[in-house]
């Protein structure tokens, strides 16, 4: 498997080349990289609800990437020593926020990855650009990174809300799914979710009949599983926006209440691997879902899975596979620019193209720091069809990088 | 009509959930004045225990029902013994306080060995529907509450008709007379803890094929569990079951008409109680 | 028991005292040399926040278990004022706690129509209540991304550097360390201490027992609301974590291992679970509450005292056993603090 990372203008790199050499003021010392080494942090949940999607995963991941980069430069590497450290920020933000500090300042980190859970992504965005030091967002799932509080030290690499609720939307829509039914968890996360369905499903054709808050946390969705067929008109599709627990719950409920047998198709928000495991694959088989990347895309998506689960023990991942996309590129960009300097790093990968195992048709935004790649929608696999454990995903159709993330926020502007 | 109908239905269905559970705390509240915190802890070991019985020992959810019950009744009682009785000479908040950080312990156990996130259960009975005349409803659910109500019943026929009842049933309402009487009610101490812990166990067992089975589902339900008994009356053994089906009916109906307020709904209902029967819809002024 | 009130606050020798003052300054104006500035300020925050839960635990009796709907109300106030008006961040601060003080008036005259479990059960409740409605309303609260970008407003000063905010906050505090004093020590706090003690006794004496519970309730909250705004400021944001039920759970843990009942201890123990917590979760364990939950569990069943009462017992030569032990009191009852009456 080899990385190609293709340069958007030639003429950006040499310039920049430049200004890092020029921005080598009395501060660096002798090295162009701050202490002679980097430190990528990996700061993510370890012991809470994402800690099987993130996680030491997460670490395994980054630490990959240092192990493959310094393979691959051997002595030309901008620096011999890569340290990659973890701390775990129990998806409460201000844990996020007091772990982040500590990372970029007591410990020398240069970039952090990961940070799933948006409360805490949000945090230690802030604290990115205080510190004038890198984070590279792949776990959490707000647009509001890359909008309102968008900041130049932040990127995001993996998935929004927006991929996730567009995707779905429009595509199920455009497959004959027209009239939808939706159930939103009454929340920062739902509300936002069903504020981006209601238009995809429209813009594609499509209808939503009726949209109902549910509660949250629930554990009783038979109020809304009863009333989903005795809509006028009947809805196709019930979209359901929960997430974790509650989407086992409505899931469970759905296949009691024998919704789909009354003509009612189950689409599902967000949909993770250890949701699947979590629920059982047989409940869900068949239900549509947009997802980032998936270990059994194609042969180069598992041929690094087979690398990662050679470390591991587990598959990945695609927040995990972002991770290593991230630091790769992160790296790649520090050689590149030859310092560990945020700015000048930054400079390298703005307007950045590339296409990895993870990012297909990926280009690194300027204007809000997103980085626009391919996005699946996929549905989930009858157990009898799945070639090995962990094999959940079926791939329906690739959604094209340039359809797949929402243009720049307005909101966003780059201090 | 059929689909408000439906939804008291629906109510009653997780109604049965919280008076299962609010049965369970008041019955130990009755002999020990000690409201256990642990008890949501404890419902969730009963999913887990079905989920464990059914993974690792093969054995589906009959057996769950019958063996994870019991199993949580033994370590009820040994609690009981070994720490909740160390401090029953003390103040009650005490054991409130015990029995919270057991409750905290357990959670981070469980979330140690098995991750937050939850676990499949692949056991669940009756697949179908019945038709219940004005509509189908899920068999599973119907069950469950068939089970509630039966065991509700049971146990108001075993306080009203058994000698150990009324001992139980004096000692909960009359604390102070039926020791006056010179009754010892002791005794009954540990395994009436038991049987509470047990109840709270069965309730997990029978939220296992209908609910996500995790080491924070018992946690969000015992708060609400708590409004229920405050607007029952702790001191009513009856007053808290018959809340407890109220109130699942009462979120049934917030869910369908003002889903704005279906979950401030029971703190609402609580405080409008508080104003008018301070001491819950059944209860009698005391001292607790 | 009133008797037993007094000396626990009065036996105390004049230079102990001043030396005990003298000492928690010293400690309070190093902090953030020993350890990393932003922790420093949190064991400040939390050690406020545990005070103001002792004044009603230890010094009235009343066991909340919802004090943080007060300390996250205010977060949200806090950051709200902050973030729309560009006031400096004491103002903002001071209008959380005023809030919580706010919100406290309507959940506390319901709460103190009932004592003891209830009080707990019924605090609980509405706390919860607190936490639905900040999670459903996100347009003003973030919701669960959170209130961000809470400013550190100060005309003329720099606050960007968690060092400088540590000494920017700690005068806060030490006013809310005093105003609880105060209260403890005023007639009002020996009413409020005799009801604890004994409700129907003081209500015989003509006190309206319910209306001083309330004040107390009251107070504290508005003391825990100071404490919350602070911390909202020291992170830049408040989120749903403020107003859950586990950072109810979390001081009641704080005050119960400082010791119950003893104010100071309150912010030993506060201190304690900030350190442990953050030693926990740099070192890489990630089971914080198995810990601090075994932790409370021994506390509870042999250390009733908690720290602070432990180390006071043990420089102090034990008074003398009653002559005729109460059946109906505690095994030991200089061992056990008084909670409510039985």
């Amino acid at each position: 498997m080899k990385r190609r990372l293709t340069m958007g203008v030639a003429a950006a790199a040499v310039g920049t080349l430049l200004a890092a050499c020029g921005a080598g003021g009395p501060g660096s010392g002798g090295g162009k990289i701050s202490g002679g080494k980097l430190t990528l942090g990996v700061l993510t949940d370890l012991s809470g609800v994402y800690a099987d999607l993130a996680g030491n995963g997460a670490v395994a991941a980054v630490q990959m990437a240092a192990d493959d980069f310094q393979k691959k430069y051997g002595d030309k590497a901008v620096t011999k020593k890569i340290d990659v450290i973890k701390a775990d920020h129990q998806n409460k933000p201000e844990v996020a926020n007091t772990q982040a500090r500590e990372m970029y300042e007591r410990k020398g980190a240069d970039a952090l990855f990961d940070v799933p859970t948006s409360s805490a992504a949000l945090a230690v965005q802030t604290v990115a650009a205080q510190q004038k030091k890198l984070y590279f967002n792949t776990g959490a799932a707000t647009t509001e990174l890359a909008g309102k509080s968008c900041n130049a030290y932040t990127y995001e690499w993996a998935y929004d809300s927006y991929m996730l609720a567009h995707g779905t939307g429009t595509q199920v829509t455009q497959q004959g799914g027209k009239n939808w039914y939706l159930i939103y968890p009454d929340y920062a996360f739902g509300q936002d979710m069903q504020a981006k369905f209601t238009p995809a499903i429209e813009s594609a054709g499509g209808r939503v009949v009726a949209k109902d808050p549910t509660p949250f946390p629930s554990d009783n969705y038979s109020t809304f599983l009863l009333k989903a067929p005795t809509l006028n008109p009947k809805p196709d599709v019930l979209g359901a926006l929960q997430a974790g627990g509650d989407l086992a719950n409505v899931v469970k409920q759905y296949d009691q209440f024998k919704v789909k047998d009354k003509g009612v198709q189950l689409a599902i928000g967000l949909l993770f691997d250890s949701d699947i495991r979590a629920i059982g694959a047989d409940k869900l088989a068949g239900t549509m879902f947009t997802t980032a990347w998936f270990w059994n895309l194609d042969d180069r998506s598992r041929a690094w899975a087979q690398r990662f689960q050679q470390r591991t023990g587990q598959l990945p991942t695609f927040d995990q596979a972002a991770d290593y996309s991230a630091a790769t590129a992160y790296l790649e960009a520090v050689q590149k620019a030859g310092t560990d300097k945020a700015e000048s790093v930054s400079k390298v990968l703005n307007g950045m193209t590339f296409d990895d195992f993870f990012a297909r048709n990926a280009t690194v935004r300027t204007a809000d720091h997103r980085v626009t790649h391919d996005a699946y929608l996929a549905k989930v696999k009858a157990p009898a069809q799945a070639t090995q454990d962990g094999d959940y995903t079926e791939l329906v159709r690739t959604i094209p990088a340039a359809q797949a993330f929402d243009k720049p926020s307005p909101d966003c502007h780059l201090g | 009509m059929t689909s408000f109908l439906q939804q008291l239905f629906n109510g009653l269905v997780s109604g049965s959930f919280y008076a299962l559970l609010a049965l369970g705390l008041a019955v130990i509240f009755g002999m020990l004045r000690v409201v256990n915190f642990a008890h949501g802890a404890l419902y969730m070991l009963g999913a887990f225990g079905a989920v464990v019985l059914g993974d690792s020992a093969g054995l589906g959810f009959w057996w769950a029902l019958l063996l994870v019950p019991a199993a949580l009744a033994v370590a009820g009682m040994a609690m009981e013994r070994l720490l909740v009785q160390r401090l029953t000479a003390l103040d009650p908040l005490y054991n409130f306080l015990l029995t919270f950080g057991i409750a905290l312990v357990c959670q981070d156990l469980l979330r140690m060995k098995y991750g937050s996130h939850s676990q499949p259960y692949d056991h669940a009975p009756f697949s179908g529907t019945v038709d219940l005349g004005l509509f189908d409803y899920p068999a599973y659910q119907v069950f469950v509450l068939a089970v509630s109500v039966a065991v509700c019943v049971a146990v108001w026929l075993l306080l009203t008709r058994t000698r150990i009842g009324t001992v139980v049933r004096a000692s909960t309402e009359r604390p102070e007379l039926t020791r006056a009487f010179g009754i010892d009610t002791r005794r009954w101490v540990t395994p009436v803890f038991g049987f509470g812990v047990a109840l709270a166990g069965l309730a997990g067992v029978l939220a296992a094929p209908m609910r996500a089975v995790n080491s924070d589902m018992g946690a969000d339900l015992i708060i609400t569990v708590f409004a229920v008994v405050v607007i029952g009356g702790l001191g009513s053994v009856f007053g808290s079951v018959i809340a407890g089906f109220a109130i699942g009916m009462l979120q049934a109906l917030g869910n369908l008409y003002v889903p704005v307020l279906s979950q401030t709904s029971v703190y609402l209902l609580m405080a409008v109680v508080l104003l008018v029967r301070p001491a819950g819809l059944f209860g009698k002024e005391e001292h607790a | 028991m009133i008797l037993g009130l007094m000396r626990r606050l009065g036996d105390r020798p004049a230079w102990m005292r001043w030396g005990l003052l003298a000492v928690g300054l010293a400690v309070a104006a190093i902090l953030p040399w020993v350890l990393y500035p932003p922790v420093a300020t949190d064991i400040l925050c939390w050690g406020l926040f545990a005070v103001a839960f002792d004044l009603l635990l230890g010094h009235a009796g009343l066991l909340s278990f919802g004090h943080a709907a007060f300390w996250g109300g205010s977060a949200y106030v806090t950051g709200l004022i902050a973030l729309h008006s560009g006031l400096p961040f004491y103002v903002a601060v001071l209008g959380g706690a005023v809030a919580a003080a706010v919100l406290a008036l309507p959940i506390g005259y319901l709460a103190v129509r009932r004592s003891g479990i209830y009080f707990a059960m019924i605090t609980l409740a509405f706390a919860q209540m607190v936490y639905f409605v900040a999670n459903q309303w996100s347009a003003v609260t973030g919701g669960e991304n959170g209130l961000q970008g809470i400013p550190r407003n100060l005309p003329g000063v720099d606050l960007s550097d968690a060092f400088t905010f540590y000494y920017a906050a700690l005068p806060v505090v030490l006013l809310g360390l005093a105003a609880a004093r105060r209260i403890v020590r005023s007639p009002f706090g020996r009413v409020t201490a005799a009801i604890r003690d004994n409700t129907d006794r003081v209500r015989a004496l003509g006190y309206p027992a319910d209306r001083y519970k309330l004040t107390v309730f009251t107070a504290s909250a508005f003391l825990s609301g100071l404490a919350g705004g602070l911390f909202a400021v020291n992170h830049g944001f408040a989120s749903l974590q403020e107003v859950d039920w586990t950072t109810s759970g979390k001081v009641v843990v704080m005050t119960v291992l400082g010791g119950i009942g003893t104010l100071w201890g309150s912010l030993v123990g506060a201190a304690a679970i900030v350190r442990l917590e953050d030693w926990l979760s740099t070192a890489g364990f990630e089971q914080t509450d198995l810990v601090t939950g075994g932790v409370f569990i021994v506390v509870v069943l042999l250390f009733r005292q908690g720290l602070w009462g432990t180390a006071t017992r043990l420089l102090r030569p034990r008074p003398p056993a009653p002559p005729t032990p109460d059946p109906a009191e505690p095994a030991d009852p200089d061992r056990t603090p008084h909670l409510t009456k039985r």
